[in-house]
């Protein structure tokens, strides 16, 4: 009746085929990973990390100290307080003593503008900077009238706005969203009945989870952005993502919500808790890590998504000051490393944000699972 | 009755790491013959039946010493499961039949092990549950669901799908614990006949249904046989204090 | 306590109404999906079908057939964009679901606890990498093999469209697969051996047909985000302006990438065609939802049977 070797053959071969489709799906992510951090660590920096996008030229007026001590150095400006250096043909401030002047300068709208280590001075008085040396720029910052004014450059090249703005939009979508998506999981789990009513919402809720992102950047452009005006905007996006990330939170939170015992439910009304308190007090506490672990997955979309939110937010890297407006157009990091691909073709910088950013997916992805870990500890002892 | 050695084992002990679940077993199964294991939830009977057509090997951390022959070939060292597991069928406590229809339950087997010509199959299945005696009942509906039929059913279906290995022994872990009292009486009469061509080796809770239909009993308690011999003798003169008592329902 | 008075009344009131409001409040959230979907159909597809209706309207027929896209000779046709999504798609899906299922089935049945620790974050991982970082990926290495050994010269192709694309559902695949085979009763397994079926037979004869519907749910997910992938895509599809894909080495142009490749500059008729394009995207995903919400609620009362 066997056919033991034919058999055993054809085993070998599956499990051959299983042992290489395994191989072959981590050598993916080791080669993607790989890929991204050779192309993209070495630019990976405290400047890449604190720097602002672009150059951004100031000027600035700063009144001398007179009391300053002497130190007799070649690239010490007394009256001043600053060290420079010669970098790459510019004179850069080298370091700010603690009681330097130029922590108080002013920009041309007497705003403070604070100089920082790094920035670049191209004009002092009626002295351009350009090719000059050491010791002409100090002799042009130590003469001159009592308040000097100069032109500098603080370097760009970091991703600063781009943090910011992802944090804004993750923060501004959350607000919006959580409670919407958690309110409804709990009317899904706790009110509704099985019926028409129930039907209809979670068959609109199947049907949110499957349009593609590229959808919702149509949608949230149409009816943000053009129809309610409020422009490519952190707003805007938020506003996009909100829709978009209801199906996660709603039924993630509601698999929570199932998770809760009933005899929790029963004692509670038992004891004459009416429903809205059984929730408030007895549901909702005993299935926050897990409502936790909905925004954690949330925060993980919100900051890989991209197509939803460039017609959306715009791929301006600024931080954005206002929440509608040309002011509050902001790139997050991913809609900026796309624009990158796109228009500079800069696969290097790319990278450098793509590690940012996958580190961030590795810290998302561990903080739920130490949540997840810990609440079932919780539950089984 | 004449006693012939199917089984034979010696010193078998089996721990679940470091939880001995049988301890220092010795006992000769015969052909021909229903033998039934009794004792109370957890005394190692279902263990022990499952040693017999290497079931444990699929439990993680199992140590099992001393040795089991078959016809005397020893079926640890000397045989590897897959061999054994056709010669040494199972039906289990619940009826697990797969999600398939009725024909392609019985026809696992077969196929399994290289049987994919039409005639020869279909022949097959006939036979399997004719044998189980549920052919009847179902030959109409062979193209259906195997889930779709009662619980009796189901199980006297996974009996005919055991049949269609051809096995020599039968092994049935509880097989009628899940079953209404009609069909555990049809199960009980088809054991009684196919026990003609097969070896069986049952375990059971129900002392009545072990009365009814073994040959031979073997009494288990806390991993260890008690006693074991002719039917008859266990259950009208037990040589045990512990048997007797758990005969006569005084146990625990 | 015992003291039934007015105020008690009032408390109780208030409490009726408090819960009253907020049962309104649930309800209203729950229905913000419903509006959501009403206001995404309502929205895309009366901007995306304007272009069709009224005076010196296009040709719905030479939209959905036309094998050219060119908005300076007001040239809007699709159907090779379709051709080609659906291409890529049933390719990632050909290549995907075998490699992704064979995955699912090394972690649920076959490899030991400490392999399975390892390998599902790294799953988890691949789920979690935003899609442009796999465009980058595409361009910076797969386009580059490609272009190798393409005929063409080119790397952007729809060969490279189906190897990210394959890449990118592995991690619902997997996922989805593996729980499905975790759910397969114990006793089958268990009724499998006990017929002498070694552990390879009992997985591919009883636990995998066992959990197809979630495999084939897991699989119709899957080409749900094939064929909505943008970003990643558009950075390596080539984005051709007309002509069928002839071979794996043609460049394509998915609908999505159609879509974003001009976003940001399209205005009138052109952005109205871009909606439209969207609206053809929005019917296959609809469709494709439809399928999906089928199998599930199937699999939810084949289950409950049990």
């Amino acid at each position: 009746m066997m056919k033991n070797n034919n058999t055993k053959l054809k085993d070998g071969i599956l499990r051959g085929l299983i042992y290489l489709s395994a191989t072959v799906t981590v050598a993916i992510l080791v080669v993607i990973i790989g890929f991204i951090f050779y192309k993209g660590l070495p630019g990976v920096n405290l400047k890449f990390m604190t720097r602002m996008w672009d150059d951004e030229t100031t000027v600035v007026d700063v009144s001398r100290n007179n009391n300053s001590n002497s130190h007799g150095e070649t690239d010490y400006v007394e009256s001043l307080g600053i060290h420079i250096a010669l970098e790459d043909k510019n004179i850069v401030i080298k370091s700010i003593d603690s009681n330097s002047p130029v922590k108080d300068a002013v920009n041309m709208k007497k705003a403070s503008y604070e100089l920082k280590t790094g920035d670049v001075i191209g004009k002092a008085g009626n002295t351009n900077f350009k090719n000059i040396t050491l010791e002409e720029a100090k002799k042009a910052l130590d003469e001159g009238t009592e308040t000097i004014r100069m032109k500098i450059t603080r370097t760009g090249g970091g991703i600063l706005p781009m943090l910011v703005s992802t944090i804004y939009i993750i923060g501004l979508t959350l607000v919006i969203s959580a409670p919407i998506g958690i309110c409804a999981a709990i009317y899904l789990n706790e009110y509704a009945k099985p019926g028409r009513m129930l039907n209809i919402i979670r068959f609109a809720i199947q049907n949110l989870a499957g349009i593609p992102s590229i959808v919702y950047g149509l949608f949230g452009m149409l009816v943000f952005v053009q129809t309610l005006k409020l422009s490519y905007s952190v707003l805007a996006g938020a506003f996009t993502l909100s829709i978009m990330l209801l199906p996660t939170i709603i039924s993630t939170t509601e698999e929570t919500l199932k998770e809760v015992p009933m005899t929790y439910r029963e004692s509670s009304m038992g004891l004459g808790a009416t429903k809205l308190q059984t929730i408030s007090k007895i549901i909702i506490p005993s299935a926050l890590p897990g409502i936790l672990v909905a925004i954690i997955l949330s925060i993980g979309r919100i900051v890989g998504e991209s197509a939803a939110l460039i017609w959306t937010a715009g791929t301006i890297a600024q931080i954005p000051k206002t929440l509608v407006g040309s002011e509050a157009a902001a790139a997050t990091l991913t809609t900026k490393m796309y624009w990158l691909i796109k228009e500079t073709a800069d696969l290097e910088q790319a990278s450098s944000i793509a590690v940012v950013l996958i580190v961030l997916v590795i810290a998302l992805n561990m903080l739920s699972k130490l949540i997840t870990r810990k609440f079932l500890k919780k539950r089984t002892s | 009755m004449k006693n012939e050695t199917k089984f034979s084992v010696k010193d078998l002990n089996l721990y679940y790491g470091n939880f001995q679940a049988l301890k220092n077993i010795n006992m000769e199964l015969y052909k021909g013959q229903i033998t039934a294991f009794i004792g109370p939830s957890g005394c190692g009977k279902s263990t022990f039946l499952k040693t017999i057509n290497r079931m444990n090997d699929l439990v993680e951390g199992v140590k099992i010493s001393g040795n089991i022959t078959m016809d005397g070939v020893d079926i640890y060292q000397d045989m590897d499961a897959i061999t054994l597991r056709t010669r040494v069928g199972m039906v289990f406590q619940q009826p697990n039949p797969f999600p398939m229809s009725i024909y392609d339950n019985v026809a696992y087997g077969p196929r399994i092990h290289g049987i994919h010509k039409k005639s020869v199959l279909d022949e097959i299945v006939e036979k399997s549950l004719k044998q189980a005696a549920i052919w009847d009942e179902v030959k109409d509906k062979l193209k259906k669901s195997a889930l779709a039929v009662s619980g009796g059913q189901q199980q006297r279906i996974c009996i005919a799908r055991t049949l269609a290995i051809e096995p020599e022994v039968i092994l049935m872990d509880e097989p009628t614990s899940a079953l209404d009292p009609i069909s555990t009486l049809k199960i009980e009469d088809l054991a009684t006949e196919l026990k003609k061509d097969y070896t069986i080796i049952i375990v059971t809770h129900n002392m009545q249904q072990a009365g009814r239909i073994s040959d031979k009993t073997a009494f288990f308690l806390t991993g260890e046989v008690i006693e074991y011999d002719d039917t008859e003798q266990i259950f009208n003169f037990p040589k045990n204090k512990k048997t007797e008592d758990y005969i006569t329902g005084r146990f625990g | 306590m015992k003291h039934v008075g007015k105020n008690e009344m009032v408390a109780k009131q208030q409490k009726d109404y408090k819960e009253k409001v907020f049962h309104f409040i649930f309800l209203f959230s729950a229905l913000i999906s419903v509006l959501s979907v009403i206001a995404i159909i309502a929205f895309v597809f009366s901007k995306g079908l304007k272009p069709f209706f009224g005076e010196n309207s296009y040709s719905f027929l030479d939209f959905i057939t036309g094998l050219k896209w060119d908005p300076g000779t007001e040239s809007y046709g699709i159907f090779y964009m379709i051709v080609g999504s659906v291409l890529a798609t049933l390719g990632a899906i050909a290549l995907g679901v075998p490699i992704g299922l064979l995955t699912a089935v090394f972690i649920a049945e076959i490899a030991p606890k400490k392999i399975v620790a390892i390998i599902r974050p790294a799953i988890e991982l691949l789920a979690g990498i935003p899609s442009v970082i796999y465009g980058a990926f595409g361009l910076g290495v797969i386009v580059q093999l490609i272009k190798k050994v393409s005929p063409t010269g080119q790397g952007e192709s729809l060969l490279a469209v189906i190897c990210v694309l394959t890449i990118m559902i592995l991690p619902t695949i997997i996922t989805l697969s593996e729980s499905s085979l975790r759910a397969v009763p114990k006793s089958y397994r268990e009724a499998s051996y006990g017929l002498g079926a070694s552990k390879i037979q009992t997985i591919f004869k009883t636990v995998v047909p066992a959990a197809r519907s979630g495999i084939l749910s897991a699989t119709v997910l899957g080409i749900g985000r094939a064929m909505g992938e943008t970003m990643a895509v558009m950075m390596i599809a080539g984005n051709n302006i007309g002509g069928l894909p002839k071979s794996i080495w043609s460049k394509i142009r998915p609908l999505t990438s159609n879509i974003s490749m001009e976003m940001s500059y399209a205005s009138g008729r052109h952005q109205d065609m871009l909606f439209a394009t969207g609206v053809v995207l929005f019917l296959f995903i609809l469709v494709i939802n439809m399928v999906l919400i089928k199998i599930t609620s199937k699999m939810g009362n084949a289950n409950s049977k049990k």
